[in-house]
């Protein structure tokens, strides 16, 4: 059960978006973010669902997969959706559902909302399904070098994110053993009322913090002993480039923003 | 300001595994999902944990976990509630409770650095002020989500009663956390070097 998601969503693959620097694809989701709320008519949202599907062919990710990892929000699409087909009492009566007056600016509204969520989701989705966890750190680092000058501790950051990747897989797997254990000496908790399920809470965390403060001794001893001292002169194993593929990317996103500035209404 | 040691480090990175299996601790224990009025509401330690994490870390270090813990999720690994994870968690309506943590971390964090030893009562204090901090930010980051970028006009009475459960749910779980906290604060006796008191 539990490997499904541990590596998190990434895909391996060699498709350009793959190959790109990680802090190209999160500069260009970033501004992407900003961009879709300039988005106003019909001909503009058609260019940023054009631009997106196109990243999304380019990733050579199978489509049917990347809508597949957006179970989670469908819901909130289709209820944003259908909440608006009632709410909303603007324009003309389109059709009757059950004598219930559905109005065309609650479609054009619902529509334009829900495609913009979609939007947004997707492309931010791209990301994580293209880049491994480990390189969104690297890139997170290097993006926020310059909070060095105000004294935030970006090294320190980088190297936590990297710590917990390390720990996230391993305590879940200690958290299914105590689960297993408990279940292996006959406890069963499915009866009982909300107060005693959240008391029964206790006496499973106590063996997973236990577990879990020795890992964090151990590793802790583990990095003086190799004489860990911060950031200062330390050498990386992954550099990030920016090539001309990177800056290629950046032109065709200009156009793409400058396009939606003249359509805009 | 002073640097982060390797010990700070590698706790602040098991807090960070604590809050993800927190988060979705109805997974391994199917039986924490409870019926509150009809509804089946899984049990999330989330809160607990960013609560426990303000206390043992301190405000600092606390908050610092905090934020690692949002930028591994962002960074696609699933340890959001309902095993989300990647960026569109904050133009989901309950974005505001992931941000929220920074500033239960920070608020029980403060109050425990002003704390000598630890006791049951303002540990329980602490505790509240947590849930506090994380239901005015989540419910107002909601009420706002909805209103603008979800395009959804719910009234702000709406938006609060919609969360009344769970509210009811972690105060309740506020409760065992502020006990559990006073038993494991008292085994780590000093909370800046939660090490030297563990026997080898």
């Amino acid at each position: 059960m539990n490997n499904a998601f541990i590596i998190g969503q990434y895909v391996p693959g060699e498709s350009i978006v793959h190959r790109l620097d990680p802090r190209t694809k999160m500069i260009i989701i970033f501004l992407f973010v900003i961009v879709v709320f300039f988005a106003n008519s019909v001909w503009s949202y058609g260019l940023l669902t054009v631009f997106s599907l196109l990243c999304a062919l380019t990733t050579r990710i199978h489509f049917s997969y990347i809508l597949k990892g957006l179970t989670p929000v469908w819901f909130l699409i289709v209820f944003t959706l259908l909440l608006h087909l009632i709410v909303t009492k603007e324009g003309d009566v389109l059709f009757r559902v059950f004598s219930y007056p559905i109005y065309s600016g609650a479609v054009a509204q619902g529509a334009a909302i829900s495609l913009r969520f979609f939007l947004l989701i997707m492309v931010t989705s791209l990301l994580t399904l293209t880049t491994t966890p480990i390189e969104i750190t690297d890139a997170i680092e290097s993006l926020l070098q310059p909070l060095k000058k105000v004294k935030f501790p970006v090294h320190e950051l980088a190297l936590m994110m990297s710590i917990s990747l390390r720990f996230i897989p391993t305590l879940m797997q200690e958290t299914e053993k105590i689960s297993k254990a408990q279940a292996s000496r006959g406890v069963d908790f499915r009866t009982g009322t909300a107060k005693e399920r959240i008391q029964a809470v206790v006496p499973l965390l106590v063996p997973l913090f236990i577990s879990a403060f020795k890992r964090a001794e151990e590793l802790a001893m583990a990095m003086e002993a190799r004489g860990y001292q911060g950031g200062e002169g330390r050498t990386k194993l992954r550099e990030l480039k920016t090539g001309r593929l990177d800056i290629s990317v950046y032109a065709l996103f200009a156009v793409v923003v400058i396009l939606l500035f003249i359509i805009r209404d | 300001m002073k640097k982060f040691t390797a010990a700070d480090l590698s706790m602040g990175a098991v807090f960070v595994g604590l809050m993800a299996i927190g988060a979705n601790i109805a997974v391994w224990f199917p039986f924490l999902a409870v019926p509150i009025g009809g509804v089946s509401v899984p049990l999330s330690l989330q809160t607990f944990f960013a609560i426990l994490a303000g206390l043992l870390l301190g405000k600092k270090l606390g908050v610092f976990t905090m934020f690692t813990y949002i930028m591994i999720g962002f960074a696609g690994v699933p340890v959001f509630a309902n095993m989300k994870s990647g960026l569109f968690v904050l133009f989901d309506y309950t974005g505001g409770f992931l941000l929220s943590f920074l500033a239960v971390a920070f608020i029980t964090g403060w109050i425990a650095d002003k704390m000598e030893r630890p006791k049951l009562l303002p540990l329980a204090g602490a505790a509240f002020a947590g849930v506090l901090a994380n239901y005015l930010i989540g419910v107002n980051y909601m009420y706002v989500a909805m209103n603008t970028w979800l395009g959804l006009h719910i009234s702000y009475q709406a938006a609060w009663l919609g969360m009344a459960p769970f509210l009811i749910k972690d105060v309740g779980l506020t409760m065992v956390a502020a006990a559990l906290m006073l038993k494991i604060a008292n085994s780590l006796q000093h909370r800046s070097a939660p090490f030297s008191s563990t026997p080898r």
